[in-house]
């Protein structure tokens, strides 16, 4: 399942055709047209799936786990994102779906709207304990995370180190299901569903710990259709799963599928939800520049909308986000968690990050401070002398982007078509 | 290597352009990141730019930002036509402001700007002349200190 380059996102070349569109609406300018297909730049790539969304010969998918990898574990345990439940229409319970999952092949199946409750809970007691920096930045979104790392490293400081309520369920599983279920660890196989194709890098390459807690991640996309025919097959069961509600939903935690979701649980602080990753970008340089320093809690999402518009999701994310709502409001913000449990698993770090976040350095134009310069200054020239057309005929998204790749030797003013006319 | 192989741009500003506020800034930030100027200077360059770009916005009918980089220091000089400082020492002192209350209700004028592009310099230089312009000389040194 790990890819080379370390990146979730796989082109089909049988499938590209080599237009541009995934190449524009990349925000990190990590694709290149090569010999007629679209290839990711490695070291550019924060796996966000903008690209998955604009392709329009769905040549672009993201390496997550396969339904077949799962027979390797002998028990299996999901942990589907919240959004999973908007993607079924309105009569259908969470409590069916979690059931439906059984059906699908998971031994277990473990609910998240709590966790994330106590995720929100762990944020709030770690902003009132430490006073600076301001903004504080979620890390729940690995996207997120990816692209400070690479192009804010200067506010790796800023994100709050508590892991993300998908891995602190895993973790919480892991420490208890071996004692209770009497099988060995190897033998348990913890699969998050999820709408992101980022969640598979964050658990093959995860940053803030030396291993993630999780086995895998099934997109939503590969599991729909699974649920679906299993919750047509067990209409009786549906009626069970209701007169037993197994589980206990928590409305504040549901809502962390939205953008605003995580801001929402906090009442007496400042702060900002962003969602979109064009829009997260904007603001992070307005951070980067000193600015929204009276916030205390900055959200960042790069799915439009949050998470519910995640690129592997089914159900278009308008009406995603409606049912999501409902749930929310249905559920209400009575909270599940005991106050004291999560001040417990606060103060015993249970929910910190291993590592601190680090910066990676982002492809400085040269390793070498006068030759960074000169090619500085060559680009600039090479800008000036190109038709600033930005038609992507060269195979770089634009006319700026062509002239990097140039000073980087990585192109060559040959590649463009109008440059070769003025010969 | 010398001066005339420095890495220049030129960044003009509009007074009272506060839909592009911080567009200056923030090029310049991504140029010196691009250059592989550590994070500590990049975050200095990035602030005290974004207070000089907005001090043209504010307070100047146009001006430009004149950056310049070298393996050893990156430099700022700031141009505007604008009111000049009367008294450049109170102007200097953190909280002074003459922004107007429309200008602090949008969030700007807290008095910091020149305290805060002085606090985040190696060199600060400030010379302006009433009814004609201000000009600062802003210089972070960078000692050849890598990201």
């Amino acid at each position: 399942m790990k890819t080379p380059q370390g990146h979730a996102i796989h082109i089909s070349l049988e499938r590209c055709k080599g237009c541009v569109h995934c190449m524009t609406a990349c925000p990190t300018q990590a694709i290149r047209i090569k010999d007629g297909k679209a290839r990711i730049a490695g070291d550019r790539c924060i796996d966000c799936g903008e690209c998955i969304r604009f392709c329009p010969n769905d040549a672009i998918d993201s390496r997550t786990t396969s339904f077949k990898d799962l027979s390797a574990f002998k028990y299996k345990v999901a942990i589907p994102a919240t959004v999973l439940y908007g993607q079924f229409d309105n009569a259908t319970l969470p409590s069916e779906i979690l059931f439906a999952l059984r059906r699908v092949g998971f031994d277990y199946v473990y609910e998240l709207s709590t966790i994330c409750e106590l995720n929100m809970a762990a944020i709030e007691k770690y902003i009132d304990s430490h006073p600076r920096p301001r903004p504080l930045i979620a890390s729940v979104c690995p996207v997120v995370v990816r692209l400070i790392q690479r192009r804010f490293p200067s506010l790796c400081e800023n994100i709050i180190p508590i892991e993300p309520p998908r891995e602190i369920a895993a973790k919480i599983l892991r420490a208890n299901l071996p004692r209770i279920l009497k099988i060995a660890p190897s033998d348990i196989g913890i699969i998050h569903i999820t709408p992101c194709p980022a969640k598979m890098v964050s658990i093959n390459f995860p940053v803030s710990m030396e291993k993630s807690y999780l086995d895998g991640a099934i997109s939503i996309r590969d599991i729909f259709n699974p649920i679906f025919q299993a919750l047509r097959q067990t209409k009786e069961e549906a009626i069970m799963s209701r007169l037993f509600p197994e589980t206990i939903f928590s409305g504040l935690g549901m809502g962390t599928a939205l953008s605003g979701g995580e801001t929402r649980g906090l009442k007496n602080h400042r702060t900002v939800a962003v969602s979109g990753v064009r829009d997260t970008m904007r603001v992070l340089d307005q951070v980067e520049t000193g600015l929204l320093k009276d916030v205390d809690l900055l959200e960042c999402m790069v799915c439009p909308d949050g998470c519910v518009g995640g690129p592997l999701a089914v159900e278009n994310r308008f009406l995603a986000k409606s049912r999501i709502l409902r749930l929310v409001s249905l559920l209400g913000e009575r909270t599940v968690m005991d106050s004291s449990d999560i001040s417990a698993l606060f103060h015993k770090d249970f929910l910190s990050f291993q590592n601190p976040i680090k910066p990676i350095q982002a492809y400085p134009l040269d390793d070498d401070p006068g030759r960074a310069i000169q090619k500085a200054r060559r680009r600039t020239r090479l800008i000036k002398q190109l038709p600033g057309k930005d038609c992507g005929a060269c195979g770089a998204p634009d006319c700026r982007t062509l002239a990097d790749d140039i000073v980087r030797d990585l192109a060559a003013v040959s590649n463009c078509p109008f440059m070769k006319e003025a010969k | 290597m010398g001066e005339e192989s420095a890495f220049r741009q030129e960044f003009p500003v509009t007074g009272g352009d506060f839909a592009r506020a911080g567009k200056v800034s923030c090029e310049i930030k991504n140029l010196a990141k691009e250059l592989g100027l550590s994070d500590r200077v990049v975050r200095r360059v990035a602030i005290a730019s974004y207070e000089a770009e907005m001090n043209i916005i504010m307070y100047a009918r146009e001006g430009r930002l004149n950056l310049s980089i070298t393996p050893d220091r990156v430099r700022i000089i700031v141009e505007d036509s604008g009111p000049g400082i009367e008294d450049i020492e109170l102007a200097m002192t953190e909280g002074y402001s003459t922004a107007t209350p429309e200008m602090r209700e949008l969030g700007f004028g807290a008095g910091m700007g020149l305290s805060n592009m002085k606090k985040n310099a190696d060199i600060f230089e400030i010379s302006t002349e009433v009814g004609r312009g201000t000009r600062l000389e802003i210089t972070f040194l960078t000692n050849g200190q890598r990201a």
